[in-house]
């Protein structure tokens, strides 16, 4: 009888100590760490997408987000606080620590095209103080589209259409003064001002254009169209396309700028296409991009973008109507 | 059965095994007629979404370069092929693209090698690089092998 | 007849682990937790079945030890130490080591209906399992629940009924592991039938103070072959006469008579030769709409699937085969009717089968067996890293040469497939020549499966 117990007592130990002790070890991997452990789950938005989306933290607070991936590969950042795991596996957990030191609203993102509605992969970690309870107001300027009243929606058709690709490489050779204000101004403006001008007589259309392209890519420099290139092939390509044509997988089915007029363009915008592009100042596209379609399936960039991100994106779109950006 | 009965079957059917084992060793050393062949290049673009890819089945030559362009449309998935050890990853909005030789014929499976999901596992092409002459073998080979075991066992 | 074979349990030490009463309780012992956790972790863990211990372990590491290595080798080996019956069978006996003194089992003893002692139940258990097999080999949920419900079931049929009647008559998995062991090169035999003779007590079938009457309700001193001997070693302890022994002995020596061939288990053959050659060309084809149809249970596309693929189990196969053995029966001169013709010539397929399972497994085994060692060190996916061994990437093994490894078994099932036929038209007493439509079944599938591997 006695080795009866015996065998019994320890099967008793297997069955019943042993799965104890794996929660027990999930248990006390939680409770045992100095910073506040945070389970997040990311799934793709058909399969409920962030859970929580929204989580409270306070200001000085030592924070772990565990993050898993249940079903594909995602991806996650607070762009605001600087926090990013670049490659969550399904079925691994990343962490991932960080202590805010200032209170507000910060959207976080997936950053993995993890379904064909990744972009709606977004919530917000809230951060207070609890000595200051009110949050700050925020500081707010009207983006540049609104100072300048520019009407993101319409068609804006350029008037003049270079002959050939304008490119950067000849403009360098030209030795061409260009003075032009970008930002405000679309390429289109810019060339019939100079058109205009009869000091430029000497130069034929196409050498304009190639001035124009060399000018602006001088003025935005090569750092930022490689800052723009990488958000464009993270966040953008899979709708815009990766030869900006508008062709990318993920926007097949948008609705586009049909939301607003059944005659207007279907899908992405396509970059390629020299009379919208050139027909667009910086201002507007940054505009798009910062407030997004507002349901023609261009999702909203400013809450996660810098202003210098968006312009760098700006300023990398013109790679597909400009030929030979610098190199950096 | 007499004695010599029982040996001469010994003998005979150890002699049938013997050729049977020896045709075996032929059907896979012997060389197979080749077709002279200009190797070519190819790019092959191949889309992949959960959980398939399109096209399943490729098709080349022994010799030909080969270049894989792996499209992701849904979200990120991965292109190994065996025997080949090329593994691209790619993204929609990310293509990744691979050059090799194709100089190992016969089938080679590719298979999805970021896990994207249930059938994950079973997200299977496959790269056919003609002439597929390890199928021509293993034919030869059941062939040879079948009818030495039914003369080996016949009575 | 007498085929040379060798009595392992001369060896001393050998004969020692197999007659200890410590031996079967500690295997069970050491896989009843690791079953525990492959049901936990599909229950709690990451639904990713790449990453989840359940999935893994299960399909992969189990599976290949099964198919690859134990039956193949051992035969029913796995029955012997496999938990799902481990705590119906304690409960039964209330006890795990010692038979307890004149001790009746447990059970409210009911008896299982003559008409069910045959394997058709697990026949339709192996299929029900096979048909949704792509969500249970994928979803860890799903496949927990199946490990759930096999336990639930072998406990509450222990209770009902004596010994082991989940295996014996329900166990999806017991139904081909019989048919299969039949080829194995190890028995469990009577060392002199002779002396059995003299014996009148039977405490091998009715048990003893030493052990317990055969679960698997064969009568051991009549074992001829290897299908329902679950190598429990029971009986080894029941015979006071030291009449049974374990021996190595000359493959698929089982299947040299044809005494006691039944259609039952002519079935399992055609359900298991169907199912390696549909899981061939649904799972590892290059046909995703296949894949998905077959994932999709429920929508309207998987009807048909299922229909299809019951239908290639039940009714195709069988019936292709059924054609054949009507040619060989006509070049017999009809000597015994269709039915007898089929059932017999069915067990042909045992190798073929056999070969054509260790083939498909081989491929995906290989292929992914590098997960076991993601999910020793995080079976749940929760992020543990217990060995360290939790971050190691996916490396498939022999990649682009499991074809290479594949012909060669196929190869040998069908030779042995072919030597079996022969052998069948002869026990018959009928010209070789009556096997040449068999032949050509197992010679035609055999390059189907050539086809789609290499
Ligand atoms: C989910 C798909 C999607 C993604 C991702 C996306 N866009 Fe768009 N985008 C659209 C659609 C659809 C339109 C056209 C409708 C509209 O203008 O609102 C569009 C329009 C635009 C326009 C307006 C072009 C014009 O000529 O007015 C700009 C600029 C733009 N996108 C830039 C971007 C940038 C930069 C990104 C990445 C940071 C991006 N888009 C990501 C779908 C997308
Ligand atoms: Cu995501
Ligand atoms: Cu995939």
């Amino acid at each position: 009888m006695k080795r009866e117990w015996f065998a019994l007592g320890i099967v008793a130990l297997l069955v019943i100590v042993f799965p104890a002790s794996l929660f027990g070890y999930q248990a006390w991997r939680t409770n045992s760490s100095d910073a506040r452990v945070i389970d997040v789950i990311a799934s793709s938005p058909e399969n409920g997408g962030w859970s929580p989306d929204e989580i409270r933290v306070n200001v000085g607070e030592h924070v772990r987000l565990r993050i898993a991936a249940p079903d594909v590969v995602h991806g996650f950042e607070i762009p605001a606080l600087d926090v990013r795991v670049d490659e969550i596996l399904p079925g691994h957990v990343q962490e991932v620590e960080f202590v805010a030191t200032r209170a507000g609203r910060f959207p976080f993102a997936c950053t993995r095209w993890c379904s064909v509605n990744h972009w709606r992969m977004r919530g917000v970690i809230w951060v207070s103080d609890p000595a200051q309870p009110a949050l700050p107001a925020p500081t707010f300027a009207p983006p540049l589209y609104q100072q300048l009243r520019i009407d993101i929606d319409a068609m804006h058709p350029a008037q003049n259409i270079p002959p050939r690709k304008p490119s950067a490489a000849r403009g360098a050779q030209l030795n061409l003064r260009v003075d032009a204000d970008f930002r405000t101004q679309s390429p289109d403006a810019v060339f019939a001002k100079l058109r205009a001008d009869a000091a430029y007589d000497a130069y034929d259309d196409q050498q304009l254009w190639d001035a124009i392209a060399f000018a602006y890519f001088q003025n935005v420099g090569a750092e930022n169209i490689a800052n723009g290139a990488r958000r464009y092939a993270r966040d953008c390509a899979a709708c815009h396309g990766e030869r900006g044509d508008g062709q990318g997988p993920a926007g097949k089915d948008l609705p586009g700028l049909t939301t607003m007029h059944p005659d207007m363009p279907r899908g992405p915008a396509n970059f390629t296409d020299a009379s919208a592009m050139l027909g667009a100042s910086d201002a507007l596209l940054q505009g798009k991009i910062l407030r997004g379609g507002m349901g023609t399936g261009m999702p909203e960039w400013g809450s996660l973008y810098t202003d210098a991100d968006l312009w760098s994106v700006v300023a990398f779109l013109r790679t597909f109507t400009f030929d030979d950006p610098p190199a950096p | 059965m007499t004695k010599a009965a029982l040996s001469y079957r010994h003998t005979h059917r150890f002699g049938i095994a013997a050729s049977a084992v020896l045709l075996m060793l032929a059907a896979i050393l012997v060389p197979l007629p080749a077709q002279a062949y200009t190797p070519r290049a190819h790019t092959l673009q191949i889309n992949a979404r959960a959980f398939a890819f399109e096209p399943g089945s490729l098709s080349v030559r022994r010799g030909d370069t080969v270049t894989l362009v792996l499209e992701a449309t849904d979200t990120v998935h991965g292109l190994y092929v065996d025997g080949y050890d090329v593994n691209l990853v790619a993204e929609p909005g990310k293509s990744a693209t691979a050059t090799f030789v194709a100089d190992k014929e016969g089938k080679f499976k590719f298979r999805c090698s970021v896990a994207c999901g249930a059938l994950h596992p079973f997200m299977i092409g496959e790269l056919n690089v003609e002439p597929n002459l390890p199928f021509v073998r293993a034919l030869l080979l059941t062939l040879v092998g079948g009818i030495g075991a039914l003369a080996f066992f016949w009575k | 007849m007498n085929s040379p074979r060798f009595e392992l349990t001369r060896i001393p030490l050998f004969k020692r682990v197999v007659t200890s009463r410590w031996v079967p309780w500690l295997f069970m012992a050491l896989t009843l937790p690791i079953f525990l956790l492959a049901i936990l972790t599909g229950l709690f863990g990451t639904p990713a079945g790449s990453r989840n211990f359940g999935i893994i372990f299960v399909w992969i590491v189990w599976w290949a030890l099964v198919i690859l290595v134990m039956v193949p080798f051992a035969g029913r080996l796995w029955c012997a130490i496999c938990p799902i019956p481990a705590p119906g069978e304690w409960l039964q006996r209330r006890a795990l080591i010692q038979p307890r003194a004149g001790g009746k089992l447990f059970t409210l003893g009911w008896k299982w209906s003559p008409r069910l002692n045959n394997i058709w139940l697990q026949n339709i258990s192996f299929l029900a399992v096979a048909l949704f097999s792509a969500v249970i080999l994928t979803t860890p949920f799903v496949s927990a629940l199946v490990l759930l419900a096999f336990a639930a079931l072998a406990l509450g049929v222990s209770l009902l009924f004596e010994r082991r009647v989940f295996c014996r008559y329900l166990c999806p998995v017991g139904g081909f592991i019989g048919l299969y062991a039949q080829l194995a090169p190890v028995e469990v035999r009577v060392k002199d039938a002779a002396l059995c003779r003299t014996h009148t007590d039977k405490t091998c079938y009715r048990g003893s103070d030493d052990g317990y009457g055969c679960p698997w309700m064969v009568f051991p001193a009549a074992l001829d072959k290897n299908t329902y001997c679950g190598l429990c070693s029971e009986c080894l302890k029941t015979c006071p006469l030291d009449n049974m022994g374990v021996f190595l002995r000359v493959p698929g020596k089982d299947l040299q008579t044809t005494k006691g061939r039944r259609l039952d288990e002519a079935y399992k053959a055609f359900i298991m030769l169907t199912c390696a050659l549909a899981y061939s060309i649904v799972l590892l084809g290059p046909w995703a709409a296949l894949k998905e149809t077959a994932y999709a249970v429920g929508a309207p596309a998987w009807f048909v699937y299922a229909i299809i693929f019951l239908a290639a189990n039940l009714a195709i196969v069988p019936g292709i085969f059924l054609a054949c053995a009507w040619l060989t029966r006509k070049i017999s001169l009809h000597k015994f009717s269709l039915r007898r013709t089929f059932t017999e010539y069915a067990y042909v397929l045992a190798p073929l089968g056999l070969a054509a399972w260790a083939a498909f497994s081989l491929s995906f085994v290989l292929i992914n067996f590098s997960y076991a060692w993601q999910v020793l060190s995080d079976p749940f996916g929760w992020g543990w890293d217990l060995f360290g061994t939790a971050n190691w990437t996916w490396t498939p093994y022999f990649a682009g040469l499991q074809s290479f490894l594949q012909i060669p078994i196929l190869l040998a099932g069908l030779i042995a497939a072919i030597g079996m036929a022969l052998r069948t038209a002869h026990t018959q007493g009928v010209p070789s020549r009556a096997a040449l439509p068999i032949v050509a079944f197992c010679a035609a599938f055999t390059m189907v499966l050539l086809w789609l591997y290499v």
